[in-house]
């Protein structure tokens, strides 16, 4: 598209972010280069292996409407399959896999290389190069030189990462892969304020030392659910998970080495995720609790290491022998690759638009870890939404912004920009307000047209999903016109029948059925917006309000420090997030309702004053 | 926004040997150093220090009074803006002679509530507080300006802060449940219904003292009733010892209501005088009877009086039927003339209602009346710090209330937790708009210190 420069866009990083990016980009048409510090580890997945789960399911779903990659590959490398709070509602079901990693790795690696308008490239990248603080290319460490329309930084836990076992440490950005050091520093030059962020890893234990008896079996579904709309083989689960505990031995062992955590001794400054804390934080949090329950879980087919979901430790090598020589079944376990620590740079999200673009670079997009999330899942939702952006803006197209009752990608990014981060952040259903909205059995519903939009749908994965919702359209006909008769109870629609608890689908049609043959998914999106359809209805109805608060504009100029009744800390928050209307100023942290109302009435009299004032001139 | 100097008497007008004026603004401080001279004839005010010195009239070169002067530098006032405090000698004279010039050197006189509105939008008190303040700044009885008082030092911020954890509780009991299906931990269905109870059984002690928080804020509404010229004016003059209602030997006198204050020991009661309730066919009368029939009906009690020097006419016996099952007290009035009446009948209608014989001309028995209208209408069993005082509080509690309640009955009918979230979260705003709104951070962090997530 462009002349002058190498590339429209140039994505660093090859991580779960990373991919979908370029992949988006190239796709938008643009030519795109992908530079990754070694082309063996594309689409690595660093800790578990595993895709999905509560709000990561579901935000695969939604990167899977839009175009994404990630879900059609969890489907391809998927080894074993599970729908969580199978008996929940739609709303809070998500599919979670296992994954093969060196399966996942190899066929992004394929899809990537096929990928027209995409360039793979081996590099380190040490600056970014900018003009007026605007992006337009890279430097790398071998003295390469690149150009670009925009630029999009994915490097995980890479920049400037310090990986501790025990009191040692060194620097890497995975074990024993080099850390990106100098990028670090160039960013902090740039203007970018930067935190530090801490998380972690569990061993990787040798299959065949591990006395699996002393394991309980946790199978797949019978019926696995696929991420992508787009995966029409039926899933095979090809292995079981195991589940086992700690015991007072374990955390014995552990309370007296507490000495040699680098987490307890203050060597680690960065801080960690609470919800995924290590095994020595539970310990000594959690001081009543007997025993910790941890999963045993294989890390593909065709290798014999076993991840140990649980025991994240940054303890010394030493001591995680001793931690297993306590569990039964792990006693005689050989360690392949000790469980670590690892602390890296991130940038504080503050600084980011809705668009995942920096305010204070132009052209520069950050996703993934570098934001201060956690989870493949974020990551790409973010390499994504900064992939089809960047795209955008080169074409000079009106940005895409995803709003909060649309996606949870929309969540993930507005919490980011709006709240910042305190430790790694990861997505949960509850963070969103619109939860029975946000399923993953309408996330085509959703967001597929922006998809289709933007030209990552193929046009014949838009017409089935189009020919879906014609079928579900006649079966919610059949449902709101057919009557039935509940024993000793008066005649009502199936659908109204439909929406009592513990009422299915199957039970409402036993006698008649609509002449349309629905899957199970398509089941379950029918049962989800019956059931949950009066909160739905109402929530369209807060949902029209708010939009209202967004369309109160807030002057560009506005000195916050004027508008009375803000404290000092409402006035400094505010300043740094600029908020263009009333909808945003809302969502930042801290803000009360009583400091939005002062500020509505500021604005309503600013508005009338000069108003009169142009009156009169 | 704020941009004008406000100040006024802070002290009440007319007690006390010391009085307060109080400025606050921007020109605080300016408007100070012109009107007060430090006797030490240094003008530096540091902050929180007071200095002794003379008020001065500008104008006329003149001293006027002596006085203490303490500056609060913004944000650390009161109010958070700069605060300047004057006090001097408690006169009314004075303390207006102060404001006067206050005022003329560009301060404006402070509307009611202004400060704590003031302190309540830079963020130093919550709504609670501030409507507890203004409560105390408008307290009709001693027992409020108590209460007042204890909510001010947070009694029943630290009720709705306490209500608010419960509901923290509730959702991070569910959350935890919905979001963490793999940590082995389980909560049931029961262990989120127990919670919800519990916290229903906290909103609906405090709604219920909602009814005495209403007769303690504004005094208690006592209505004199009773068929034309049975002495009702009498005894509404009596009861406040002066002659505020017109008394004729003509029935239908009054035909419209009067209402007065009457303080009896350390509380306040809304006494209001009204039409005879016969039927009446003169239509201002008419409508006097209509407005009487309506207060009565809406009144906080009773007196129901009766002319005992007459028969009873079934009026009087339809009267009390009518009337019984209000707080009521049932007055034989003229006591000092030869009953006619079968006293004991009406008793025996009024089915246990107190009762007493009076003659309100004579007062007899006026003194033993006030007793056992204090006794009667006024509860002492209630604790100062379980008490609402506003309307806006008890409507939002009985909202979170209802809500509960509905989060409850569709968890027993067998919904999902996320459809019992969804019912809990209305509580949110309601929440937001007593204290702070309850976020979805608080409720993982609620999660994460109770609950140990481990994957």
């Amino acid at each position: 598209m462009n002349t002058t420069n190498d590339y429209d866009v140039i994505v660093v990083g090859a991580g779960h972010a990373g991919c979908e990016a370029a992949c988006a980009v190239s796709a938008m048409g643009l030519s795109t280069c992908l530079i990754t510090i070694n082309l063996e580890t594309i689409a690595q997945m660093s800790c578990n292996p595993a895709i999905g789960g509560l709000a990561k399911g579901h935000l695969v779903r939604e990167i899977d409407a839009l175009g994404g990659i990630m879900g059609i590959l969890a489907d391809e490398t998927g080894i074993q399959f599970r729908l969580l709070n199978r008996s929940r509602g739609g709303a809070v079901q998500a599919p979670r896999a296992q994954s093969d990693k060196a399966l996942y790795r190899t066929y992004m690696k394929k899809h990537l290389e096929k990928t027209q308008n995409l360039a793979l490239f081996q590099g380190i990248v040490t600056e970014v190069i900018t003009k007026n603080n605007k992006a337009c290319g890279i430097n790398t460490l071998e003295g390469y030189k690149l150009n670009a329309g925009a630029i999009i930084m994915t490097p995980g836990t890479f920049l400037n990462g310090l990986i501790h076992i025990g009191t040692h440490n060194y620097s890497a950005g995975r074990a024993n892969e080099p850390a990106s050091r100098k990028l670090g520093e160039h960013l902090k030059k740039m203007g970018l304020r930067i935190f530090r962020l801490k998380t972690g890893t569990p061993m990787r234990l040798h299959r065949e030392t591990i006395d699996w008896d002393q394991f309980k079996a946790q199978p797949g579904d019978k019926n696995p659910v696929p991420f992508s709309f787009r995966t029409k083989k039926k899933l095979k689960n090809k292995v079981d998970c195991y589940l086992g505990y700690t015991n007072s031995e374990t955390h014995k062992i552990i309370n007296n080495n507490l000495d040699k955590s680098p987490l307890y001794s203050g060597i680690i400054t960065g801080i960690g995720p609470r919800y995924c804390p290590s095994i020595e934080v539970k310990v000594v949090q959690f001081p009543h609790h007997k025993r910790h329950q941890f999963f045993l879980e294989p890390e593909g087919l065709d290798t014999a290491e076993i991840y140990i979901n649980g025991i994240a430790t940054s303890l010394p090598l030493i001591t995680q022998k001793d931690i297993l020589a306590s569990i039964p079944g792990l006693d005689q376990a050989e360690i392949l690759r000790p469980a670590y620590a690892i602390e890296y740079d991130a940038v504080v999200p503050t600084q980011l638009y809705p668009t995942l673009e920096t305010r204070e670079i132009e052209n520069l997009y950050l996703a993934g870890q570098i934001n201060g999330t956690s989870g493949y899942e974020e990551a790409a939702a973010q390499g994504l939404m900064a992939g089809i952006n960047a795209a955008l803006k080169i074409k000079g197209e009106k940005p895409f912004i995803l709003r909060r009752d649309e996606a949870y990608i929309a969540v993930l990014i507005d919490d980011l920009i709006t709240k910042g981060v305190e430790e790694p952040y990861r997505l949960f259903t509850s963070r969103a307000e619109y939860r029975l909205q946000l399923r993953i059995d309408n996330a085509d519903k959703r967001l597929i047209k922006y998809g289709n939009q933007f030209g990552l749908i193929r046009p014949a994965e838009y017409e089935d999903y189009q020919i879906k919702q014609e079928k579900l359209n006649k079966a919610k006909h059949f449902l709101q016109t057919e009557k039935i008769t509940p024993e000793g109870k008066e005649t009502i629609t199936l659908k109204a029948h439909l929406k009592k608890p513990h009422v299915s689908y199957r039970d409402v049609t036993r006698d008649k059925q609509p002449d349309v043959n629905l899957s199970k998914e398509e089941i379950r999106h029918i049962e989800s917006e019956i059931k949950y359809e009066g909160y739905l209805k109402k929530q369209a109805k807060e949902i029209a309000r708010i939009a209202k608060l967004d369309k109160v504009k807030i002057p560009e100029d506005m000195d916050y420090k004027k508008v009375s009744g803000l404290t000092a800390e409402v006035v400094e928050r505010l300043e740094n997030q600029r908020p263009g209307n009333l909808g945003e100023a809302k969502k930042i942290s801290g803000i009360t309702p009583a400091a939005l109302i002062n500020l509505h009435i500021y604005i309503k009299i600013r508005q009338k004053n000069r108003k009169r004032s142009k009156g009169t001139c | 926004m704020f941009e004008d100097t406000i100040i006024a008497v802070s002290t009440p007008l007319g007690f006390g040997g010391l009085g307060v004026v109080r400025l606050s603004g921007k020109k605080s401080l300016s408007i100070a150093k012109i009107i007060f001279k430090a006797k030490n004839n240094k003008n530096r005010f540091l902050p929180r220090k007071t200095i002794l010195g003379n008020l001065y009239d500008f104008k006329n070169n003149e001293i006027f009074e002596e006085a203490y002067l303490t500056f609060f530098p913004a944000p650390k006032s009161y109010t958070t803006e700069d605060v300047i405090e004057l006090s001097c000698h408690g006169s009314p004279v004075i303390l207006e002679e102060i404001v006067r010039q206050g005022i003329k050197n560009g301060a404006r006189h402070a509307r009611p509530g202004e400060f704590t509105l003031r302190a309540f939008l830079g963020g130093r008190i919550d709504i609670l507080q501030a409507e507890a303040i203004n409560d105390l700044i408008h307290a009709s009885s001693l027992k409020q300006a108590k209460i007042s008082y204890h909510q001010i030092e947070g009694a029943l911020s630290r009720k709705i802060i306490k209500l608010r954890s419960q509901i923290v509780q509730i959702l991070s009991q569910t959350e935890a449940s919905i979001e963490f299906p793999d940590e082995g931990f389980k909560i049931s269905k029961n262990t989120i219904a127990n919670t919800i109870e519990k916290t229903e059984q906290t909103i609906d002690k405090l709604v219920k003292s909602y009814d005495l928080g209403k007769t303690l804020a504004e005094g208690v509404t006592l209505a004199i009733t009773g068929r034309s010229n049975v002495g009702k004016s009498t005894l509404f003059n009596t009861l406040l010892e002066q002659e505020r209602a017109i008394v004729t030997p003509h029935p239908g006198t009054t035909r419209d209501y009067l209402r007065e204050s009457l303080k009896i020991k350390d509380s306040i009661f809304n006494l209001v005088d009204m039409a005879g309730l016969d039927n009446s066919s003169h239509p201002a009368e008419k409508e006097g009877i209509n407005r009487g029939k309506k207060i009565a009906a809406s009144a906080d009690g009773i007196l129901l009086v009766l002319d005992s020097s007459q028969k009873a006419s079934p009026e009087d016996y339809r009267l009390i039927r009518k009337y019984r099952n209000q707080k009521i007290i049932l007055l034989h009035n003229k006591c000092d003339l030869p009953s006619k009446m079968d006293i004991k009948k009406t008793i025996k209608l009024g089915s246990g209602m107190p009762h007493l014989e009076i003659s309100a001309l004579k007062r007899t028995n006026i003194e033993k009346l006030k007793e056992q209208i204090h006794s009667l209408f006024v509860r002492n069993d209630i604790k100062g710090n379980e008490i609402i005082l506003h309307l806006r509080q008890k409507l939002l509690l009985e909202d979170i209330q209802a809500a509960l309640l509905e989060a409850l009955r569709v968890l027993k009918e067998g919904f999902p937790e996320e459809i019992i979230v969804e019912e809990i979260r209305k509580i949110q705003p309601l929440i937001g708009q007593m204290t702070g709104e309850i976020g979805a951070d608080e409720i993982l962090d609620n999660i994460f210190s109770r609950f140990c997530i481990g994957k």
